[in-house]
């Protein structure tokens, strides 16, 4: 099984509007590859599917062969929008939470980026500010030894410093057994570190490319590339 | 040392240059050890698969050699890091010249000035 | 994995039950003194002690509703809900483990509250008429033999089926108010009172139908004297028993395919 994650024509259908139409995708083990949209063209959905957090209309959505359910939670490691954290509970409190039900775990690897970071883990969530959070929980994502990592919009909202101390989290923990799929629409600040991107709009995959290939072909970045095919 | 990348070229060829300018102004002197791949791609902040890809490209030009337990390392041929080292300043003084040209003086003109400046500096 | 989602569950709640169960041992041992002391100049004092202790007790009950609701809530269909469906953990385990949690806390809040009158009105008029009545429940229980303890074995399956059955009830009401983009927690209200309406009919359908058998039934049973009408009571309360097995059943696997079918965390 060479292809970590694969879409046989997924269709998603919410009420009101078509999330994803027809998407023939795969992505191979041991990347890092570059989820690239705008607002609302379908990144999350495709990551909420592949999460098992909604269902689709049809096709098929496979994570190392199996369709999403308990046996793909276990080696997909995933970082919401949102922060999850429960307010009460202190830093510890949630590593125990972690390694208590993700074999994967890795308590040691947690502790030190949290002591790279300063945090005291014996602090509870609700003293700490919305950036720190999202550190901690980036923190926990990456400490699994997970065999896909789907981070959404992980540097969303965050100032450049903290851009940079997440970048340099995922590239250093990262393994080259393991594929690492990151949404975002802010493009120039991830590019250094992907491998292939793949461009989605309006439900559709409209390019996949590696990083280099586009820098080649085209003598321009990714970024540049993407404000052409993404002009209103 | 800050790693420079340039945003309209292949990732991995601006790497190459990049190491190299490392080995032959001796800040990774001949024979010595090469950080691990990780480490490097997280100091220049770039994919580490792109890091082992220049990597491996400069160990096809002779630069770097690996150990299969111990690491990667600067080539002890001293020869040819000199060369590279020479390659780079031809480049670099083509450039110049091309450069002087352009305002137009001429080779002779070009060392002159060059000299005069030098002793300037010093 | 229920073990470790039981162990979370409890830590999440105990938090706020514990100190509630100290604060009514606290007031229940404070009311006890006042009226040992029984003094005119604690008059004051005492009624305020022994009003605090009716709106603890009245508070312990309002707080186990809205945990159960919370906990529903905030674990599954809030931010939080993106880590609790991540979880290599089935629906059905989130569901069991609120649940029972929910029954414990029910229970135990009851036993405190007992056990806290129990402390406060302790003497030894209360010991002797406490005595009493569980002798003359032995009593009871001894004459009607088997059925007796088939009765009793009844109502405490009957207390905690009901107990789960209204719970699992929430839940439901709870998703489905969920559904809704807006007002959740009108849409939840009114599932809740929709499923209310539901069972209501439900139960007159199945009331109008058998109604002259079930009356012939109670009327014979009656005249029968003692021992029928405890079978009698036995009949009417496996029948309810029976009967909220089936809405708990209906309600959990509802929710559990709404959250596993539906389910679109925002």
């Amino acid at each position: 099984m060479e292809n970590i994650l694969e879409c046989q024509n997924l269709v998603k259908f919410y009420p009101k509007c078509l999330a994803l139409n027809s998407v023939n995708l795969t992505v191979p083990k041991g990347k890092i590859v570059g989820l690239l949209g705008p607002n609302g063209s379908g990144k999350s959905t495709l990551i909420k599917l592949a999460n098992d957090l909604i269902q689709p209309t049809s096709g098929k959505i496979l994570i190392a062969g199996m369709e999403p359910g308990i046996e793909t939670k276990k080696i997909v490691s995933y970082l919401p929008e949102r922060t999850y954290l429960n307010d009460w509970m202190t830093v510890n409190d949630m590593i125990g939470f972690f390694s208590d039900f993700y074999q994967d775990f890795n308590k040691g690897k947690a502790y030190d980026m949290l002591a790279r970071l300063g945090v005291n883990p014996s602090l509870r969530l609700k003293t700490m500010s919305k950036g720190t959070k999202e550190k901690v929980q980036l923190i926990l994502v990456m400490s699994r030894e997970a065999q896909l990592y789907l981070l959404d919009e992980p540097i969303g909202g965050v100032d450049p410093a903290a851009r940079d101390y997440i970048l340099d989290t995922i590239i250093g923990n990262y393994n080259p057994e393991a594929t690492v799929i990151i949404s975002t629409h802010l493009i120039a600040d991830v590019e250094k570190i992907l491998d292939e991107v793949i461009f989605i709009n309006q439900g559709n995959i409209v390019l996949v490319s590696t990083v280099d290939d586009i820098r080649e072909n085209e003598n321009k970045s990714v970024d540049a590339l993407f404000r052409e095919v993404f002009k209103c | 040392m800050a790693w420079n990348l340039k945003s309209d070229r292949p990732i991995y060829s601006q790497l190459v240059e990049q190491i190299e300018l490392l080995i032959v102004s001796g800040i990774y002197p001949a024979g010595s050890k090469l950080p691990s791949v990780r480490d490097l791609a997280g100091e220049a902040s770039v994919n580490p698969n792109t890091m082992q890809r220049a990597l491996a490209q400069l160990e096809n030009d002779g630069l770097l050699y690996t150990q299969r337990t111990s690491g990667r390392f600067v080539t002890e041929d001293v020869e040819r890091i000199m060369q590279i080292k020479n390659n780079l300043a031809q480049g670099l003084i083509k450039e110049f010249i091309e450069n002087m040209r352009n305002l137009g003086y001429d080779t002779k003109q070009a060392i002159q000035l060059l000299e005069k400046t030098a002793e300037e500096e010093e | 994995m229920l073990r470790k989602l039981l162990k979370y569950e409890i830590k999440a709640t105990s938090r706020i039950f514990l100190p509630m169960y100290a604060l009514l041992i606290v007031f229940a041992l404070l009311n006890k003194f006042f009226m040992a002391v029984n003094s005119e100049l604690l008059r004051i004092p005492r009624a305020i002690a022994a009003t605090v202790f009716v709106f603890i007790i009245i508070g312990l009950c309002v707080v186990t509703l809205v945990v159960t609701i919370q906990r529903f809530n905030k674990s599954l269909l809030t931010d939080e809900g993106y880590l609790s469906f991540t979880l290599p953990v089935r629906i059905h385990s989130h569901i069991d483990s609120k649940m029972l949690v929910t029954l414990m806390w029910t229970i135990l809040s009851f036993l405190v509250s007992m056990v806290s009158i129990f402390i406060m009105s302790i003497d030894k008029t209360t010991i002797w008429s406490l005595h009493r009545f569980v002798n003359e429940l032995m009593r009871v229980l001894n004459k009607i033999g088997f059925n007796g303890y088939v009765l009793v074995l009844e109502s405490i399956l009957f207390v905690i089926i009901g107990i789960l059955s209204v719970t699992l009830e929430i839940y439901a009401a709870i998703t489905v108010g969920n559904m809704s983009s807006k007002h959740k927690l009108l849409a939840g209200v009114g599932a809740y009172l929709g499923f209310g309406v539901i069972q209501q009919i439900i139960m007159s359908i199945i009331m109008s139908t058998c109604e002259k058998s079930i009356s012939q039934y109670f009327d014979s049973m009656i005249r029968a004297g003692e021992l029928a009408q405890v079978q009698l009571a036995q009949t009417v309360l496996f029948g309810l028993i029976a009967y909220m097995v089936i809405m708990g059943v209906v309600f959990y696997f509802f929710t559990e395919w709404m959250l596993r079918k539906k389910l679109n965390l925002e």
